[in-house]
């Protein structure tokens, strides 16, 4: 993972060179441990400034929407099935894209890192290590044990589709349950489920960072935006909040990848994905589909099929 | 000025003594990490934060806030009438609130207790709120407080400034309002003598010193406004922004709300909520129109009304203090650090380039 | 909406077509006598604004 900079800067620079991109979307270091900010390069100097390590989460499917320059862009697996989605939604056209393919070993969870240790200064992805530098601590751990929780149960670590690779395709874990956090809901009681989404949302405070985040959130007006008709509340009404999660959610059915962007980004550590990934395990469960793997099928909501299970209707 | 010695043994009976007059709001660790929350039923303050997620500014002014309720059922007798919520704001003390969060409040009440309105709801809040304050010995890496006008024993915008010394708080009295709120406490033992005065003055130092970021802002001021507005560099920082409200909610002087009527039936009530200049809504026109429409516009407005906007309309400085939450939790790292280092420098008649 | 806390007997989805009367009886009779047995939804009802009190009375 470390050694993919320098193939990343080298192709960078060759498709600026030959024309055949108007700009590559990539990582420059950030200004705070763990956190690399989104730009934009449009001479080979900017491709200078690319990092690539395990702070790179943010979905950069996100900054393609509406664009219509031609446009090279820095993807791991899950940013790639994002692609393939706006592809086939027709948010972005195939040929406008050169797709730089990372194979991804993970993304390591800030939260989990800022939460375990006090006053981080420096977090080093050392490959299969990750070196934590404190004001006046150092400590050495395994990567595996600090990543986001979708990198640790992701099955689509390398990019689905792609014009070059920067590295060998990394393997792919067959022993994972994606979905053990789901099937504990599941088995809930309906008093306790409604109770534990009662407590999961309580500290939101409707920033709407996890839907700016997240690639599938592009509705020139959102739901919650709407005013006529307003479909939910603007104030801290827990049923509003319950409202605009559950609603978010249902709109990304058969398109959300879990690509964690949503909570990564929430400043207040809510893990919203326990909504989105129910209905990618229903998904699978009912349609055998997982989204963003090509760009040949229609997905399940938008299509109709003959043998579409409808046993829910009486 | 005043000094009283509390010894931490007194601590927690002290404060169950003011519960009968005062509603009490402290630090609280959850969800890994803090938050101001109401101390309910001899609940204590957990003093050993950095700094609470969310600022302190919820306090007197809620994210979301009922300004009156009504009703047009004839069946009722208040139907008509206009009526104020009945927990309308009660004697409040904050407790471990940072020097940072409450200088807030005085960058904020100029906008809230201006000389042409003054805003009812936030100033009988703030009026009814005594903030005995928590010196900062161990400022958080983006911290920077020293240079945006503040300091971690800033105490003019505090009622009381506690300094944490081994089993005791070195407790200055800063208003008459913090004097209430110990005498309540029943801590009166003082102790104003130079030792203590040294003990203080040291303390400060250290803190001051173990700031390691700093922000530069000395030509904004007499910058041309569209000379930062028009510079080139808007594109590059807006770049990443996702308009989430991340930074705005966090931030503990951004003040911008939206009102709403919820009616259901024939009841209903005023409610304000806190809005965000991120947001395309914002500045949406009921013709449709969005004078600011896209995103590089949006951006550009939050830093331009805190760093440029604010600093020549109340020519008191720039509308940051410096806690760096936004800093911290931003989702794509925008750092207002760099811009104000960017906008600083686009006011020099010779631009140089930003490290 | 299961998921998520709400009683899944208060969710119906049934597909009656224009010449289906008695079906459509039957359906919005079940329908009526499974929510009757839960009685008043408690969940998803926002709380403030509404008086609840005589919210709870008008479903009592």
């Amino acid at each position: 993972m470390i050694g993919y900079i320098d193939k990343i800067k080298q192709i960078s620079k060759q498709i600026l060179e030959d024309c055949k991109v108007d700009m590559v979307i990539g990582f420059r270091r950030g200004t705070v441990p763990m956190m690399n900010e989104p730009c934009v390069a449009k001479t080979e100097d900017d491709v200078d400034q690319f990092v690539w390590d395990g702070h790179c989460g943010i979905n950069l499917a996100n900054y393609l929407m509406g664009r219509k320059e031609k446009i090279g862009i820095v993807a791991k697996g899950c940013d790639t099935r994002n692609i393939v989605t706006h592809i086939i939604e027709n948010k972005i056209d195939r040929d406008q894209l050169y797709i730089i393919g990372v194979p991804c070993k993970g993304m390591i969870d800030r939260r989990q890192v800022n939460n375990r240790f006090e006053g981080v200064r420096e977090v080093i992805d050392q490959g299969d290590t990750v070196k934590i530098i404190g004001a006046d601590f150092e400590e050495k751990l395994d990567k595996t044990d600090l990543l986001q929780s979708n990198c640790a149960t992701c099955t689509h670590p390398n990019p689905v589709i792609h014009d070059e690779l920067v590295g060998d395709p990394v393997e792919v874990p067959t022993d994972i349950d994606q979905w053990a956090d789901v099937r504990k809901i599941e088995a809930m009681s309906t008093e306790d489920k409604w109770g534990y989404f009662d407590d999961l949302l309580k500290e939101c405070i409707r920033c709407y960072a996890c839907r700016n985040a997240c690639p599938l959130c592009y509705c020139p007006t959102c739901f919650v935006d709407e005013s006529t008709p307003q479909w939910v509340g603007k104030s801290q009404d827990p049923i509003d909040v319950r409202t605009f999660h559950f609603l978010r959610a249902f709109h990304c059915a058969g398109r959300c990848t879990d690509c964690g962007a949503c909570e990564r980004a929430c400043p207040v550590g809510i893990n919203m994905r326990v909504f989105t990934q129910k209905l990618e395990k229903d998904c699978y469960d009912l349609y055998g589909w997982e989204a963003g793997l090509t760009t040949d099928v229609r997905p399940p909501l938008d299509t109709y099929r003959a043998d579409d299970p409808e046993e829910f209707i009486k | 000025m005043k000094i009283i010695n509390i010894n931490k043994a007194d601590w927690n009976t002290g404060l169950k003594k003011t519960a009968d007059g005062y509603r009490l709001i402290g630090p609280v660790m959850d969800q890994g990490f803090y938050l101001f929350k109401p101390l309910e039923s001899g609940k204590v303050p957990d003093m050993g934060f950095t700094n609470t997620r969310l600022s302190a500014k919820g306090i007197i002014y809620p994210q979301s806030q009922t300004l009156f309720n009504y009703s047009l059922d004839p069946n009722r007798e208040d139907h008509h009438l206009l009526t104020e919520p009945e927990d309308a704001h009660q004697l409040t003390v904050v407790i471990g609130i940072r020097p940072c969060d409450a200088a807030a409040f005085v960058q904020v009440k100029r906008n809230f207790d201006a000389p042409d309105y003054q805003d009812p709801y936030w100033l009988s809040a703030y009026e009814n709120t005594v903030l005995v304050g928590l010196a900062c010995d161990q400022p958080g890496s983006t911290c920077f407080c020293t240079t945006a006008g503040g300091g971690p024993y800033h105490e003019d915008a505090l009622d009381v400034l506690l300094v944490d010394e081994d089993d005791q708080y070195l407790a200055r009295v800063v208003s008459e309002k913090g004097a209430a709120f110990l005498a309540k406490a029943g801590w009166t033992e003082t102790a104003d003598n130079d030792l203590v005065m040294k003990t203080i003055a040291t303390r400060k130092e250290a803190a001051e010193n173990r700031i390691s970021s700093t922000i530069k802002t000395n030509n904004l001021a007499d910058a041309e406004t569209m000379a930062i507005y028009d510079a080139p560099f808007w594109d590059d920082v807006a770049f990443a922004c996702i308009n989430c409200g991340t930074c705005t909610y966090l931030c503990p002087t951004c003040w911008c709300f939206d009102i709403q009527d919820e009616t259901h039936g024939m009841s209903g009530q005023r409610m304000r909520s806190w809005d965000s200049c991120m947001f395309p809504l914002f500045t949406l026109h009921g013709s449709g129109h969005n004078p600011r429409g896209q995103k590089v516009q949006r951006v550009r407005q939050r830093f331009m009304h805190k760093l440029k906007y604010y600093v020549d309309k109340y020519e008191a400085g720039i509308q940051c203090v410096g806690c760096g939450r936004c800093v911290d939790q931003c989702p794509v790292n925008i750092d207002i650090r760099k811009v104000c280092e960017l906008m600083n420098n686009a006011g020099k008649q010779s631009v140089t380039c930003a490290a | 909406m299961a998921h998520m806390g709400v009683e899944s007997e208060r969710i119906h989805f049934s597909w009656v077509s224009s010449a289906e009367s008695t079906k459509f009886v039957r359906v919005v009779n079940e329908v009526t006598e499974a929510v009757r047995a839960l009685g008043p939804n408690r969940r998803f009802v926002k709380s403030h604004g509404l008086d609840r009190q005589s919210y709870d009375e008008k479903a009592a």
